[in-house]
């Protein structure tokens, strides 16, 4: 187990903060950067992190070449309010319409590579409370600066917004606390030196997103960082602290439900990977009980667990990004 | 009262193709401004997003001048006091700076959820509006006036004040005028609210409170024990009897009031605050001195503490409404659609006194329309932002081509 790699492959988002620097260091590598915000009714949210995106990254320095919205049928104004502050906006259903429709986060990042042009792909949640361009730019420093990390993760202090009005300082990261860690150290310990597994900004070349699959719904961050830390080891992966990310403070039976999702994701990995053998396939169903006029009652959920594949493995996208050369069409982009 | 009075002859201070020039320019300005407006929200969500307590804008005196040097201003410091400064040099040696200023603290304590919602053409959030507009159209300017290709032969200094609002009683803008080594060509306080504002006068006023409190030693037993909340009643009372003068302009505002423990218990304190204003800096005092005389009669009646003291107090000055940066602010604002309203601060601070005392021809200017002032959820519209920058740049235009110049 590399245990330095905590020390080695984690930094602070002040590293990056000269912007101009990485403009250079971008251009002279001729890279081109995408950012892309899945959205579902984020309309509170969405303008602000564009505005300051579009002000900070793209206008003053050309760090980003585009900002996409994937959104997910919202039903306020998430897409028309994007839209008016100049972000590509898409709905997920409308790409790659032939494909079977899911509806989840995953999806929307899954099918984002399809419509983004960028080498880099920066994920961010669309509903950061406090954002800030640091979120970006310093996601994109380590992948630019350093060869050898392909794929780059956040972690924070996260203040919870426990009122209207009122933080609570510190907080959040029960499912990473008492799942997450608990199933790293049982079967992947070299990953609990990520601080944060759960956290929903990262980044990375394109040659390694279209090359891992994409669960549609929460199990996304978990299989992304098991099947990258597979296919390319540990020394690919690095993370960098954002200091402070206000977020949504979720219910119990909210975060039974996404660790349930995540727990079956990371069955279904291990399992690929011949590292358990289940005699039963795990269920589809997350049981939590209500206690209704003095009785319990069953609150039951469904997840199927749907994965998208390697979208390399799509027609479609390979015709677009990896069209057909002396007349063999290109399927593997260069090792790294 | 201080005033400032032009000459015999406007003319000279002047030229009306010169306005008429600065005039046709401003609906194209409008226009240019808007196309960066990205930025110009951006300076005003993340200034506005770090907490700043009168007597705690540290952290936001530091992202002001941080900011200001990414935005490569030629000059970024502070005063004695801590105002944060950016100077964008002019192209004269000899002419005098032109000085932009808004105060950079707000009502808001830190543990406020600080964060700004941004909705179609809304920004929502506490202090948005008082001051964070305007503080974010001061980080602007430098980007704004690259754009738009404006010259100007003063330097041009962007100050944030701080201490300004309630105990601050304006220090900030007090120690920077009164170090400021040259003389000052001209100013333009910038406020959030109210697009269309044009103050050129400012009332004295005086900010007091009565603090009432009654020992439980005191001669009085239990029973018989005054009660602070009705001596404070009473106090109240007699200063609704004073008659006040119609000319110069006076009234009592009584803004605050707080006291006692609990329902069943005779209160054993109380505090009123209020502010004296008028067009007279006599007329304040004399105001105090009966208010005074009220305090000390009923101490002396009931047999109580009751203690009066000055919280802050701002003199009485003004422009006069022919004084050519009045009449030109006044063409600007027209120009762009807007009717131009004159009023005493409603925020009884006000850094325009403190530049008119100085003999400093200014005026103060709101950049947008806004709601819920003072409150956590205030509101500041987008879209009259850049109207509102317009204008600013037009009166910054219109001092530089010598609107308060003397001969």
């Amino acid at each position: 187990m590399k245990i330095n790699w905590l020390e080695k492959n984690t930094f602070h988002y002040s590293k990056f903060k000269n912007i101009k620097e990485l403009v250079d260091v971008k251009e002279e590598k001729r890279l081109t950067i995408s950012l892309c915000l899945p959205t579902l009714n984020e309309e509170k949210t969405i303008a602000k992190e564009i505005i300051i995106m579009k002000s900070e990254l793209m206008t003053r320095y050309p760090l980003l070449d585009e900002i996409i919205v994937v959104d997910s049928d919202s039903t306020d104004k998430t897409r028309e309010i994007a839209r008016e502050y100049g972000a590509d906006v898409y709905k997920a259903s409308d790409i790659l319409p032939d494909l079977e429709k899911f509806k989840g986060k995953g999806e929307n990042l899954w099918k984002a590579l399809y419509i983004t042009k960028g080498d880099i792909i920066v994920y961010l949640d669309a509903d950061i409370k406090n954002i800030h361009h640091r979120f970006a730019y310093a996601l994109i420093g380590p992948l630019i600066i350093h060869d050898n990390i392909k794929y780059c993760k956040a972690f924070y202090d996260r203040p919870i917004a426990i009122s209207k009005n009122k933080i609570r300082p510190t907080g959040g990261g029960r499912v990473t606390e008492l799942m997450i860690r608990p199933l790293f150290s049982l079967y992947f310990p070299e990953l609990t030196q990520i601080i944060q597994p759960l956290s929903g900004e990262y980044a990375g070349f394109r040659e390694i997103f279209e090359k891992i699959s994409f669960p549609i719904g929460y199990g996304v961050e978990t299989s992304m960082i098991l099947d990258i830390y597979e296919k390319w080891g540990i020394d690919a992966i690095a993370q960098v602290d954002l200091e402070k990310r206000v977020h949504r403070n979720q219910d119990t039976k909210a975060l039974g439900k996404m660790s349930f999702t995540i727990l079956k994701t990371f069955c279904n990995r291990i399992e690929k990977l011949g590292i358990i053998d289940s005699r039963e396939k795990p269920g589809d169903y997350m049981i939590q009980y209500n206690l209704v006029k003095n009785r319990y009652q069953p609150d039951i959920y469904k997840v199927e667990g749907f994965e998208r594949p390697p979208i390399i493995e799509i027609p479609e996208y390979r015709k677009k990004f990896h069209p057909l050369k002396n007349g063999n069409e290109i399927t593997e982009s260069v090792d790294l | 009262m201080t005033k400032i009075i032009p000459n015999n002859r406007p003319e000279n201070y002047f030229k009306k193709n010169i306005l008429s020039k600065i005039l046709d320019q401003l609906p194209s300005f409008v226009d240019l401004i808007r196309s960066i407006r990205e930025t110009i929200i951006t300076n005003i969500v993340l200034i506005g997003q770090i907490p700043s307590p009168t007597f705690k804008e540290k952290r936001r005196i530091n992202f002001y001048m941080e900011r200001l040097a990414e935005f490569q201003v030629d000059e970024c410091t502070t005063d004695g006091y801590q105002n944060p400064i950016g100077i964008i040099r002019g192209t004269s040696e000899t002419k005098p700076p032109i000085f932009v200023v808004a105060h950079l603290d707000t009502i808001f304590e830190k543990d406020i959820d600080h964060n700004f919602t941004i909705k179609e053409n809304l920004i929502i959030g506490p202090g948005v509006t008082d001051n964070s507009v305007s503080v974010g159209v001061l980080l602007s300017l430098p980007e704004i006036i690259r754009r738009l290709n404006i010259r100007f032969q003063s330097n041009i200094v962007l100050a944030g004040v701080i201490q300004s609002i309630g105990r601050g009683n304006l220090r900030g803008i007090r120690h920077l005028l009164k170090m400021w080594p040259t003389k000052i060509r001209g100013a333009i306080c910038v406020e959030g609210t109210k697009l269309g504002k044009l103050n050129y006068y400012s009332d004295g006023m005086t900010r007091c409170e009565i603090e009432c409190f009654i020992k439980a030693t005191d001669i009085w037993d239990n029973k018989f024990r005054p009660n602070a909340i009705l001596i404070i009643n009473d106090v109240i009372n007699q200063i609704l009897k004073l008659r006040l003068p119609q000319s110069p302009r006076t009234k009592i505002t009584i803004g605050k009031i707080s006291g006692g423990l609990k329902h069943g218990t005779t209160a054993y304190n109380a505090k009123l605050g209020f502010e004296i204003h008028s067009d007279s800096d006599k007329m304040v005092k004399s105001v105090f001195n009966e208010i005074k005389d009220i305090v000390d009669g009923i101490s002396h009646e009931f047999r109580v503490e009751l203690k009066l003291k000055t919280i802050s107090n701002v003199n009485a000055s003004r422009l006069n409404f022919n004084h050519p940066l009045v009449k030109s602010a006044s063409a600007i604002i027209k120009k762009l659609d807007l009717k131009p309203e004159s009023e005493p601060s409603e925020t009884s601070e006000s850094d325009l006194s403190i530049f008119l005392s100085h003999k400093i021809p200014a005026v103060t200017l709101g950049i947008t329309r806004g709601e819920n002032l003072n409150q956590k959820n205030e509101k500041a519209e987008i879209d009259p932002i850049f109207k509102g920058i317009a204008q600013v740049i037009g009166v910054m235009m219109a001092i530089d081509n010598g609107v308060c110049d003397e001969d």
